[in-house]
């Protein structure tokens, strides 16, 4: 059975406000919400960043359940598919009550529309990152239902991941035993780096502020506070991870007095409490060098396949990933997801 | 241990693309000066500060100890074929641009009659404003036909954009024009955030990332078509790690087959871009501990096309340097030691100073 941990599901305007209450209701009508997704700063260069084929007749790509299975579930023979609703990761950042409203009313129609149709698939919970409080009362809302199998924050959170801010969060995931997924998104910032001019390096970019994550987690000595935690890098490459932890142990070698609540080597919580997924992995001319780049991570066995379905970059389950070791791959499209997420497919 | 006190069992013979000097205190630079600056530094009692804005706290076992004076110095340069001054006294956190250009310009003319004078194996780096890039570009008119000058020097970060943005383009091709190499160097404007989402809570998570900042200048440089407008343009990237190029370069020539209309202007593959006109310098060397594992990661690396060798002095990066040269055969040490910056620094001649 193949796993597919990177599936993004969008759900139509009018299907949220028959799901909104009053008085989110009309501001959405009169208002809709406030946060740039990241596509308007930087438009795709072609097909609105989606497969050609992937528009359905009515809707977006992404919102026809009946072309995603015909596409991508039934085509790859895909067992257990992990939905992203990337509208989560700008929703999330509105005001507390009215994101905790667009939340509820997002993971609502996504059970009503993809999860109740199609047991093959799974969600996130998506939570208004930035109100941990009403992002705890989503989780406990949604944590008994094994439909949803992570929570979902944005690697664009408007304070550092790792801030104590964020904790309420991963407390309670730990505590519903969910992992945590870190998806690109959520509001652009550029505030080391400067902004880059052009889709190719913001793309490029990713890598890097998902390795600034995942350092940054790691150095807030957050795996020592809440040591149940998982979390799954979603789409931000895989092959850097050897050298972010090569720099990450010399480093806290020389610095670890700066970091007093990181108590052991950064690499062994690395290996200890990520995952990643495949989709865009890195691509060298030599495939040697990847698999040895991989090899180096000690991370193989953390590996989940994912297709990225519509994305214009998607990749197929039937060719991807075919210069690995068969043993990988076998892993790769579906031990690793099932011991990620559990599960059996319905 | 990084022999840091005897550089020449390490690197005789070799060229040093990053030792650093710095003014112990405004008043150093005090003959450099104009009277009005001169006022304005007394007025708001300014001193340099004890961390360099927080780039090099004072504690931290990565800074290491400055020297006062080039004399002090001259035990680590005798056995070098050249040694490349980078002062990032000027890395500023003021907001104010004007006050950016002068010290630079001070900073430029204490390197230049203090350290160059009479010392044949130094070279200096011009130190330019990054709030403003008609300041940069006069600096570089105003220094550049020094031939002891032999490359521009800017904060590997803290600007709103990146360097290939339109704004910096005059500045890359007044480097360019005289031959001098852009040196991106770790830091600028610390204390401003590094990531995405902001200001980090400690030290180690900022220093880690000048690598990832490099990496974005790195991005933006051959995104912008830079080096198809300046074709003998020569980038440096100093002191921000050099072991995460690769998979950088896979994950970037593979974007840019997906969207290369976004940018018909970069014709090559970027990695191709890379290895003709960027440079990393060797320190810190992030590399594995594991035998096996470095032998693979160093042919994925290429250290002889990639790399130059730098002491950093007297910035202390733990073990990786000698990992690093130790791990390298001998051709691949004659490029990182001195082969790579013959080539890549205008001036330098492979018989050494006359």
């Amino acid at each position: 059975m193949i796993f597919d941990a990177d599936i993004h599901p969008t759900i139509l305007s009018s299907d949220l406000l028959s799901r909104l209450p009053s008085p989110w209701r009309r501001r959405f009508e009169l208002f809709s919400t406030r946060a740039v997704a990241p596509p308007m700063v930087y438009p795709r260069v072609r097909n609105g960043g989606t497969r050609l084929d992937s528009w359905p007749p009515d809707g977006l790509p992404g919102s026809d359940l009946d072309l995603l299975r015909e596409q991508l579930l039934d085509e790859y023979d895909i067992g257990f598919g992990v939905l992203i609703p990337m509208q989560g990761h700008t929703f999330g950042a509105e005001e507390p009550e009215y994101a905790a409203a667009l939340c509820r009313a997002l993971n609502d129609a996504i059970a009503e529309l993809f999860l109740d149709k199609e047991p093959r698939l799974r969600s996130c919970v998506c939570v208004p990152h930035e109100a941990p409080r009403q992002a705890v009362a989503e989780i406990e809302r949604l944590a008994a239902d094994e439909r949803y199998v992570q929570i979902l924050l944005p690697t664009g959170t408007s304070s550092p991941p790792g801030d104590s801010k964020y904790l309420p969060i991963y407390e309670a995931a730990a505590a519903a035993g969910l992992p945590v997924a870190f998806h690109l998104g959520g509001v652009e910032g550029h505030r080391g780096d400067g902004w880059p001019s052009f889709y190719l390096e913001q793309h490029a970019w990713y890598g890097n502020s998902t390795a600034m994550v995942a350092t940054n987690l790691i150095c807030a000595g957050l795996f020592e506070r809440v040591p149940g935690l998982q979390v799954v890098l979603v789409e931000g490459g895989i092959s850097w991870a050897a050298p972010l932890m090569w720099s990450l142990d010399e480093a806290w070698t020389l610095l670890r007095e700066d970091v007093p609540a990181l108590r052991r080597a950064p690499s062994a919580c690395f290996r200890e409490h990520f995952w990643f997924t495949t989709q865009p992995i890195e691509e060298p001319a030599d495939p040697a060098q990847l698999v040895a780049a991989l090899e180096h991570t000690g991370m193989t066995d953390r590996i989940v396949f994912s297709s990225d379905y519509p994305h214009w970059d998607f990749d197929s389950p039937s060719i991807a990933l075919r210069d690995l070791p068969k043993d990988w791959r076998t892993a790769i499209m579906s031990h690793n997801g099932h011991r990620l997420y559990g599960g059996e497919s319905r | 241990m990084n022999d840091k006190d005897n550089p020449g069992t390490e690197a005789t013979g070799g060229i040093d693309t990053d030792l650093h000097c710095a003014p112990a205190s405004l008043a150093d630079l005090e003959p450099y000066f104009d009277r009005y600056w001169r006022s304005y530094i007394e007025d708001a009692n300014l001193g340099l500060s004890p961390s360099a804005g927080g780039a090099y706290p004072p504690g931290a076992p990565t800074t290491g100890r400055a020297v006062n004076g080039p004399d002090a110095l001259r035990h680590r340069v005798d056995d070098l074929r050249y040694a490349v001054l980078t002062c990032v006294t000027p890395f500023d956190v003021s907001r104010n641009p004007y006050f950016e250009a002068a010290l630079a310009s001070a900073v430029n003319d204490w390197v230049r009659t203090e350290w160059l004078e009479g010392r044949s194996r130094l070279r200096g780096s011009i130190a330019v404003s990054t709030m403003d890039p008609a300041a940069a570009v006069a600096e570089i008119e105003r220094l550049g036909d020094d031939e002891r000058f032999v490359q521009v020097l800017l904060p590997v970060r803290g600007n709103d954009v990146r360097y290939g943005h339109v704004r910096y383009q005059p500045v890359l091709a007044a480097a360019a024009e005289r031959d001098l190499t852009v040196c991106l160097h770790a830091w600028g404007r610390v204390g401003t955030a590094p990531s995405p989402s902001g200001f980090t809570h400690s030290y180690l998570e900022d220093y880690l990332a000048n690598a990832q900042i490099a990496q974005s200048q790195l991005v933006s440089l051959i995104a912008e078509g830079v080096f198809e407008r300046c074709p003998e343009l020569r980038v440096c990237l100093a002191e921000c790690g050099f072991s995460w190029l690769p998979p950088l370069l896979w994950r970037f020539d593979k974007e840019w087959k997906g969207v290369w209309r976004e940018v018909p202007w970069v014709r090559q593959r970027p990695s191709e871009y890379v290895y003709r006109h960027i440079r990393a310098t060797t320190v810190p060397a992030h590399l594995p501990t594991d035998e096996r594992e470095l032998r693979e990661a160093l042919t994925a690396i290429r250290p002889a096309d990639w790399l130059m060798y730098a002491s950093d002095f007297p910035h202390r990066h733990g073990e990786g340097g000698t990992r690093l040269l130790s791990a390298l055969d001998e051709a691949e040490r004659r490029a990182v030691l001195s082969g790579n910056a013959l080539r890549f620094y205008r001036g330098l001649t492979a018989t050494g100073p006359r």
